[in-house]
């Protein structure tokens, strides 16, 4: 059996009319694949953090409040329990660059252990000794620089909104290296920079704020058993005068995802029902459109074409619609990625569409497909060419 | 011109009414989601903004873009207090109050799956209760905090969202455990809050100073010029709002969010209704062409029938939008939270199916259909009379 590929086009465009009425069908599919992808992927994306945590890192942050800051003290205490191999300070640095809408996450850090306790993270730009010596070294996201047009040797003024400088000068930042992180449990759009010397500046009064550390963050000895090591650094503190909660990285980033609470499942739910009006919509006007095509099939028919023939020309042909939509709607997604990724990245560490919901996308779009084919081909491959020709549009 | 009548208009949409119901569903589906994030958006701001009051100062660290991130020494604050004859005075001194601000974190209520969220925390001092408290009421069964005793009362908005918030309850706080001795309500974001003694709770969290100044303008007083006084000023340095101004602008992140997230879907779940409202009225006009060509030998005007059709896509645009306002209409008072960007506290805050949303989403709904109508009308006033009449 050969099928006449030929007439699928001239089928789809056969009148200007026919045409707009294709056209539209493939655009409210594409809408609808298009939103699939992006909607599925704010939700994964809000997870990806606590999926790609590592289960040999601990976070240590204060059991009061998550805007409390620990005693610098604690950092030698938590080192001297067993199975803790190496720590590093994480403090929230909260400063912003020219504009407070200008918004990035800035941590200070312990420079030596950060880069060993952080495989995902590699440099691709700079050197790690410039990294280890210079005392206001930064290290940048490949994204954050990308923002800014940021290179390796840039001063990065940081206005402190926590730590504000002596007279309100801005901090001064040298970009030391540009990092890319291979996992999403770290983003690409952070700045990092020494501990010691936001520590020495505030010593020595050249800027003012809190002296303490938000979180420490705990590697794990080979074989040494997370809970207890938890349970341990918890006993350590609990009669004060901070008393704090040991948690894997992965609690810790999930306190996050729940505090942007059931948004995204109700964001699932709305476009759940919104796709599945736009499916159903879509359905019927391919029904429509091929109810009207009896006396066109029944020519066909009368000429000899088979049965058979029939049924894969009106398949291929609502298949290969619904395909070019999916198609088209993944191709959008892709190509609004970097858009999306520049609006929600700084505020969810990145935006990607995972590959899983690009072939959900695909498959939606051909499921569309069959099923608004398979009906009308049956029914076509059924007709009897005489009623056909004697039917009425 | 005779127009078409517009029972015909009307009569066209109940005989295909697979379609119809179809095309209203999908133009309501859209309608309702834009105004439930909408409604989400007004609830949230209106709770902040409407509860300001601009005669109540605020005062912050300079920089600092909320009190979570303030801070003032104690010894700078007390200064502050009795320096300014732009505060209101009685005979107890200027009404002035420093505030402990901080969000603690505490578990959700298990009807809401708990997990952990930031709860603000509020210490307050004595001359609070006629300033930010002003208007503040203990519900029956409780009673407020006393002074120097661990006891704090909470907003009646956090009862049924946080665990241990019920009168009788403990909450700990770092190491110390203070009980819940009432439930209170207040106008604005304030009832989202646990109040209880500055001094117990700055002891109780280890801080060592306020989060913010508030204080009364005295009747007269010039606001500019005591806003130039206190950023000139070598010792203090502080940020002057007023509470209004305050409120305002800690809804800026998550309303920008929310009218974000409400434009986007909007926009494009209204292409798609477009599409297949466009789609359905060109479908239904094709089976309809022997009935344009009855109309045009009647001698209706290709303009009348443009505006039949046009009238048509109008009438589905307009029950799309009331099926989309019914839809969010249970949704107004509906009590929901989420973290605000600005403070990362959680606030909680009812739906608001404003007239303005309504309105907003009835003008959407209109123009979805008129957009959705206009190539199908065209298309039909376009077809001469002899060619539509003819059978193929």
């Amino acid at each position: 059996m050969t099928v006449p590929l030929r007439l699928i086009p001239r089928n789809l465009f056969a009148s200007p009319l026919v045409a707009l009425r294709s056209l539209l069908t493939l655009a409210s599919l594409v809408v609808a694949v298009f939103l699939l992808c992006i909607l599925r992927s704010v939700v994964a994306n809000l997870d990806a953090g606590v999926q790609a945590s590592s289960g040999r890192r601990l976070v240590v942050q204060s059991a009061v409040s998550l805007f409390v800051d620990l005693p610098l003290s604690y950092q030698a205490k938590i080192e001297s329990v067993p199975g803790v191999a190496e720590t590093t300070v994480f403090q929230w640095f909260g400063g912003y660059y020219q504009e407070r809408s200008n918004f990035f996450a800035q941590f200070a850090i312990d420079h030596e252990p950060f880069l060993s306790m952080y495989p995902e993270v590699s440099l691709v730009q700079g050197s790690a000794e410039d990294w280890l010596r210079g005392r206001t070294a930064c290290l940048i996201g490949v994204d954050l620089a990308r923002r800014f047009g940021w290179q390796v040797g840039d001063t990065i003024p940081i206005t402190g909104g926590i730590f504000p400088r002596a007279g309100d000068a801005p901090w001064e930042f040298r970009v030391a290296a540009i990092y890319r992180s291979s996992s999403a449990n770290v983003d690409n759009h952070t700045l990092f920079f020494h501990f010691d010397y936001l520590r020495e500046s505030l010593e020595s009064g050249e800027a003012r704020g809190p002296r303490g550390a938000g979180t420490y963050v705990v590697q794990l000895a080979p074989g040494a058993d997370p809970i207890a090591v938890a349970r341990e650094i918890d006993a350590l503190f609990a009669g004060g005068p901070q008393r704090v909660q040991t948690s894997s990285e992965a609690e810790f980033q999930r306190q996050f995802v729940s505090m942007v609470g059931s948004v995204p499942t109700f964001l699932g739910s709305i476009g759940g029902g919104v796709l599945f009006a736009i499916v159903l919509a879509v359905l019927n006007t391919m029904l429509m459109a091929a109810r009207e095509r009896t006396v066109d099939l029944g020519i066909l028919k009368a000429l000899g074409f088979t049965d058979a023939t029939v049924f894969a020309l009106l398949l291929l042909e609502s298949l290969l619609l619904a395909g070019v939509g999916g198609v088209l709607g993944v191709g959008l997604a892709l190509l609004c990625e970097p858009v999306f990724g520049a609006v929600l990245g700084p505020m969810f560490g990145g935006f990607s569409i995972p590959r899983s919901t690009l072939l959900l996308g695909l498959g939606l779009a051909v499921g569309v497909g069959l099923a608004a084919g398979l009906l009308p081909a049956w029914r076509a491959s059924r007709l009897r060419c005489v009623e056909a020709l004697r039917a009425e549009a | 011109m005779a127009l078409v009548p517009f029972s015909y208009s009307l009569r066209s949409l109940a005989v295909r009414r697979s379609a119809t119901v179809l095309t209203v569903a999908s133009i309501g589906a859209t309608v309702a989601v834009l105004a439930g994030v909408l409604a989400l958006q007004q609830g949230f701001s209106t709770l902040f903004r409407e509860a300001g009051r601009d005669d109540l100062l605020v005062l912050l660290r300079p920089g600092a873009g909320s009190e979570g991130e303030s801070f003032f020494p104690r010894d700078r604050a007390a200064v502050l207090k009795k320096s300014f004859p732009e505060f209101a005075q009685d005979e107890a001194g200027p009404l002035v109050a420093g505030e402990l601000y901080l969000g603690v974190r505490l578990r959700k209520h298990p009807a809401l799956g708990g997990g952990e969220t930031n709860v603000p925390i509020r210490g307050v001092e004595r001359r609070s209760f006629e300033l930010t408290g002003a208007g503040l009421r203990v519900l029956d069964g409780g009673r407020r905090f006393r002074w120097g005793h661990d006891e704090v009362i909470v907003g009646r908005k956090l009862v049924s969202r946080i665990a241990g918030c019920a009168v009788g309850r403990r909450i700990r706080l770092n190491t110390t455990e203070f009980e819940v001795v009432g439930v209170f309500d207040v106008e604005g974001p304030y009832a989202s809050e646990i109040w209880g003694d500055f001094e117990r709770l700055r002891e109780a969290l280890q801080r060592n100073g306020y989060s913010r100044l508030v204080g009364r303008l005295a009747p007269g007083a010039d606001l500019r010029a005591l806003r130039e006084k206190l950023s000139g000023h070598k010792q203090i340095q502080a940020k002057l709002l007023t509470e209004r101004e305050y409120l305002t602008s800690q809804t800026a992140a998550l309303s920008g969010a929310l009218l974000f997230l409400g434009t986007f879907l909007g926009l494009v779940m209204g292409a798609a209704a477009v599409f297949t409202g466009t789609n359905t009225m060109l479908a239904a006009l094709a089976a309809r062409t022997h009935e344009i060509g009855i109309l045009l030998s009647l001698g209706f005007r290709p303009g009348a029938i443009f505006f039949a059709f046009l009238l048509e896509s109008l009438l589905l645009g307009l029950l799309g939008g009331v099926v989309g306002c019914l839809l969010v209409l249970p949704l107004h008072g509906v009590e929901t939270g989420t973290t605000n960007f600005a403070t990362f506290t959680e606030v909680a805050f009812a739906f608001r199916v404003s007239p303005t949303v309504l309105g907003v989403a009835a003008l959407f709904a209109v123009g979805l259909g008129l957009l959705g109508g206009l190539l199908p009308a065209w298309s039909a006033a376009s077809k001469l009379p002899t060619e539509a009449l003819r059978r193929r």
